[in-house]
């Protein structure tokens, strides 16, 4: 049957035309039967109408049985739509555009969420993968001393509720233990970050980023190679021979394509490795955050890194390599959970040494592994929740916006659907039609708003990466995000398009038929939204100010060093095979080289950048003391000469570290000016000693700085007590150079590489930023939080406007009589517009009356985002209000001047 | 709206089988079924003139009757429909259906 329905449904339009023809014949059979009767021939064909009943309705009903209606009257719609949008040039376009940004920014935010906090790792079957991590209770006790069985860590530590501390680093010991007889896991295997390392292809010295992993790492992550072969267990041993798989986009860059990878030798640190094979393109390893270019095999770290590396694996109590494990068919994570902790609990308990340590002993969590390790979740998750209720809420004024120009169109239209309904349309037909419409604008504005996103998400990345070359976040637009994409245009639309649709197809239309001015009823709804978007852009206001806030304070902070026109880059001559103590002179004689650039006033180098040091670790692990007193709290950098002259740092007494201090003479340091208060008092440090025990050395202060802010700004102790020493008697095996240069640091970049190209073409120049550059990208977060809420609070803001533009002016159109009359009783022009005015300094205070309360709830959500600014700042909020009003009487001055200037005769006339 | 007749809604679904009925002894356009079953009716059933186009599209995807272009007795061109062998068939059915239905009112209305 439905075979005969479509072919009817082919001959639709012929067929209309028969049944056409049919009624016709029948009326005027009709017609002539009543005429033969003795009516007159008008009343006879009026009388067979009647009789009829509706014509194009049965007619529509009769196409009905062949066509499915809804197919056909949504063709109709989609016409009509078009034509009214086109009829609505400019509204169309503001509803399209502002829907445009609202949804751009929300697939824009959504996309990164997706790649960060929703995207499975691109192995088989990522969801019997699991992480093991530990939790402990806090390792320190009531004396803040350190008492833990984790005595050492290489790695990340984090807090987890309630003071405890969380970790995914273990001993080697620890995945020996759980790796015998596992009766849970079908492979478990272990790596740990081997961060940046110097390699050489083709005698190109490059970094690369790397990660040591277990002969296991490639079978339990059940990955295939792109060319060659994968680590396995036979080249995971002390004594295999050196071997390397390289990432695929490493592959390309380094070698030509993967096939051209294979047998090669490379330089690692100076050690020779062949690559055997070549990860798969969209591998990243297991931290979607750091996506290693190289990996070697766990036990090669006895040759990179010597005999440091050798205590790693016989020391119970330092901790340092991360583990995952694939789950065996049928086993839950629960289950796995229930075998390993005892046996960890065993384990672990045989390390600890004193009772204080057993008291904290760590236990064994399984958590997830599907989506890789959460460092970047962790660092991301939160902000981008922040984000989303924030792009959430443009969208929703967005919609309110076109929800009330569309009131305010359907206000003008109602005598169109009046007039429809009063031919005989239903009235869900023609609110179909009005929601088709608004549906049509919804996806147009999707359509833009993906576009929008594209080039969104181009800007985030580059807002977010910050400068960082090993950026390893990839947002992308694939079908889950454009599936949400999608559904959120349509709900837009229904969202939006309900209520006029609902509104204008009241089955009342007498009174509008009646009203050929095309006036109504003030509109509650219209008022409503208007006070929901001008809470909104409070709100989005009242963020703006503390995100900007915030920036000004942490720009504000002293930083007690210089922060401009000093550019900064970083070498590692020791991965190439300097040693102490031509290292020493190796750096100091490049310092030499770069301080004879012509522009550069002086340079320096230091273990790191200021800002960075924390990170960049000590150059002295022992304990300090003057005389029998501990120093405590002091923090130590490693400089070169001219240190406190290149980063304007004043020196108040003695000197600063310079070309006298070489490796062989006696070790000297210069300490900041609160340590030498703290612990000197009044007295001269200059000539007295600073003693370490355990390293049986003394340094002689031979100098006082000036208080520096060490570490990055938002570090609660501001003027740390220092001590500088220098970095020809505590080598670091990095260093950062520090070029004091007359205009554009970056300008000199080009001549520094020169220099270190020509003394040694296998390093590498890396990390070359410039001090303030490099200073910012700590505060990054902020800087882009500021940036972009301050971008949506403008956005929401003009979105307002344009409503409260929208509503304003429907209101006065609506009183032109009233205001006439007002005008013709000798009402002033000021009294007219204060009388507009009024109205929209009212929706105004109510908006913002409701939105206090909003605001506290906000208050507690990005306190954690704000650093020295209270979220409830009066000050804050009142510019906000401000803003906010002075915005709202912008928006109302030009429908209230224009009502100002009604002719008073001419709306008297019209009435 | 003064109309002496009854209209034919007491009984939904009864025109299809008024039309079958109809075209089962003569082919007819559709004019000539609303006169053939209001006279044979004796005046008393008045089908809603204009509902009776929806019907004949629905038995005619059914295919129940079938149209054919033809001439009217007055001369002009019409859609004439004619019964095929499904409809007779469907029209022995809902005469059954109607006939239980009637004897059962019947019955409820004679108890009383």
């Amino acid at each position: 049957m439905w075979i005969r329905r479509l072919r009817y449904w082919l001959e639709s339009a012929r067929r209309s035309e028969a049944l056409r023809e049919e009624m016709t014949l029948h009326l005027a059979e009709k017609a002539a039967e009543l005429e033969a009767d003795g009516m007159p021939p008008e009343c006879a064909r009026a009388e067979a109408r009647r009789r009829f009943g509706n014509v194009g309705l049965k007619q529509e009903e009769s196409r009905e049985i062949w066509i499915r209606r809804f197919w056909s009257e949504l063709g109709q719609d989609v016409r009509y739509g078009c034509r009214t949008m086109m009829a609505n040039k400019a509204f169309s376009a503001l509803a399209v555009l502002s829907l445009a940004l609202g949804i751009g920014a929300n697939t824009t935010i959504y996309s990164f969420m997706e790649s960060i906090l929703l995207r499975s790792l691109p192995v088989a079957d990522p969801e019997s993968l699991v992480v093991l991590n530990w939790q402990s209770p806090p390792p320190q006790n009531a004396d803040k001393q350190w008492v833990h069985v984790m005595h050492g860590l290489q790695g990340l530590a984090w807090p987890g509720g309630k003071g405890v501390m969380v970790s995914g680093m273990f001993p080697y010991r620890a995945l020996e233990t759980l790796r015998v007889e596992n009766p849970v896991f079908s492979t478990l295997f272990g790596y740990f970050n081997g961060l940046t390392r110097n390699l050489v292809v083709h005698g190109q010295a490059t970094t690369a980023s790397t990660e040591y992993v277990t002969g296991e790492y490639f079978r339990g992550l059940a990955v295939s190679p792109a060319a060659g072969r994968l680590i396995d267990s036979g080249d995971d041993r002390p004594g295999a021979a050196p071997v390397a798989v390289v990432s695929f986009a490493t592959s390309e860059n380094r070698f030509g394509g993967p096939p051209n990878a294979i047998g090669k030798s490379v330089l690692v640190d100076n050690v020779p490795f062949t690559v055997i094979g070549v990860a798969p393109p969209q591998f990243f390893g297991v931290d979607p955050a750091a996506a290693p270019d190289l990996y070697l095999p766990l036990h090669t770290n006895l040759l990179v890194d010597g005999t440091q590396a050798d205590r790693m694996y016989g020391d119970e109590n330092f901790y340092w390599i991360e583990m995952m494990g694939r789950l065996r068919p049928g086993v839950s994570r629960a289950q796995a959970q229930a075998a390993l902790a005892p046996r960890f609990h065993r384990w672990v308990e045989t390390t600890a040494k004193t009772a204080g340590e057993r008291a904290r002993l760590p236990a064994l969590i399984v958590n997830p592994g599907a989506e890789g390790l959460g460092s970047l979740r962790r660092q991301y998750s939160k902000p981008l929740y922040v984000l989303l209720m924030m792009v959430g809420l443009i969208l929703a004024t967005a919609c309110a916006n076109i929800a009330n120009l569309l009131l305010a169109r359907a206000a003008a239209r109602r005598r169109e659907m009046a007039v429809r309904l009063s031919l005989g349309a239903g009235r869900l037909r023609v609110m179909r039609q009005l929601l088709t419409e608004s549906v049509m604008l919804a996806s147009l504005g999707g359509a833009f708003g993906v576009l929008f996103a594209l080039w969104g998400m181009r800007w985030l990345t580059l807002l977010f990466s910050n400068g960082q070359e090993n950026f390893t976040l990839r947002a992308e637009l694939n079908w889950s995000v454009l599936a949400v994409t999608v559904a959120l245009s349509g709900v837009c639309g229904l969202l939006f398009g309900l209520a006029p649709a609902i509104q204008s197809t009241r089955p009342d239309v007498m009174p509008a038929l009646k009203d050929g001015r095309g006036g109504g009823p003030r509109r509650r709804g219209q008022h409503v939204l208007v006070v929901a978007q001008i809470a909104i852009s409070f709100l989005m206001l009242i963020a703006a100010g503390l995100f900007v806030r915030t920036l000004n304070q942490l720009h504000s902070v002293q930083l007690g060093y210089a922060r401009e026109n000093i550019l900064l880059f970083s070498l590692n001559a020791r991965q190439v095979g300097h040693r102490v103590p031509e290292l020493g002179t190796f750096y100091e004689n490049l310092r030499k080289r770069f301080e004879s650039i012509p522009g550069v006033s002086s340079a320096t180098l230091s273990q790191s950048s200021i800002i960075d040091a924390p990170r960049a670790g000590q150059p002295i692990q022992g304990t300090m003391k003057i005389g029998a007193v501990t120093l405590d709290g002091a923090r130590v950098m490693s400089t070169g000469p001219r240190f406190l002259t290149t980063m304007l740092i004043p020196i108040l007494a003695g000197r600063e570290i310079d070309d006298r201090d070489q490796p062989g003479w006696p070790p000297v340091a210069v300490i900041s000016e609160r340590l030498a208060r703290t612990y000197f008092g009044n007295e001269n440090p200059v000539g007295r000693h600073i003693t370490l025990p355990e390293e049986k050395r003394d340094l002689e202060i031979v100098g006082v700085s000036g208080n520096l802010r060490y570490g990055g700004l938002k570090n609660e102790e501001e003027n740390a007590m220092t001590v500088f020493v220098a970095v020809s008697q505590f080598a670091p095996d990095r260093v950062t150079y520090a070029l004091r240069t007359a205009g554009d640091p970056l300008r000199f970049a080009q001549s520094a590489r020169e220099i270190v190209r020509e003394a040694d073409s296998r390093i590498p120049v890396t990390n070359v930023i410039t001090q303030a550059a490099e200073i910012d990208r700590t505060i990054s977060r902020e800087v882009t939080f500021a940036k972009l809420c301050t971008g949506f609070a403008v956005l929401a803001l003009l979105i307002a406007c344009v409503g409260l533009y929208g509503t304003t002016s429907y209101n006065v159109a609506r009183q032109v009589g009233e205001i006439g009359i007002r005008m013709a009783l000798g009402a002033q022009r000021g009294a007219v517009i204060w009388m507009v005015l009024r109205r929209v300094l009212l929706l105004a205070a109510v908006g913002l009356a409701i939105s206090v309360p909003a605001a506290f709830v906000m208050f507690r959500v990005v306190r954690s985002f704000l650093f020295e600014t209270q979220p409830n700042d009066p000050v804050n909020m009142t510019l906000a209000a401000v803003v906010l009003v002075s915005a709202a009487i912008l928006a109302g001055y030009a429908p209230a001047r224009r009502a100002s200037r009604i002719d008073p005769l001419a709306a008297l006339r019209r009435e | 709206m003064g109309r002496k007749a009854q209209k034919n809604d007491s009984l939904p679904g009864s025109l299809d089988m008024l039309i079958l009925r109809t075209l089962s002894q003569r082919d007819l356009h559709g004019y000539g079924i609303v006169q053939f079953i209001q006279q044979s009716s004796g005046n008393e059933l008045l089908v809603e003139e204009g509902s009776l186009y929806p019907a004949l599209q629905r038995l005619e995807v059914n295919g129940w009757i079938d149209g054919v272009w033809g001439v009217t007795s007055n001369n002009r061109r019409a859609r004439i429909y004619k019964i095929t062998a499904a409809g007779r068939k469907q029209l022995a059915v809902e005469a059954r259906k109607y006939a239980k239905l009637t004897l059962a009112i019947a019955r409820v209305m004679g108890a009383e």
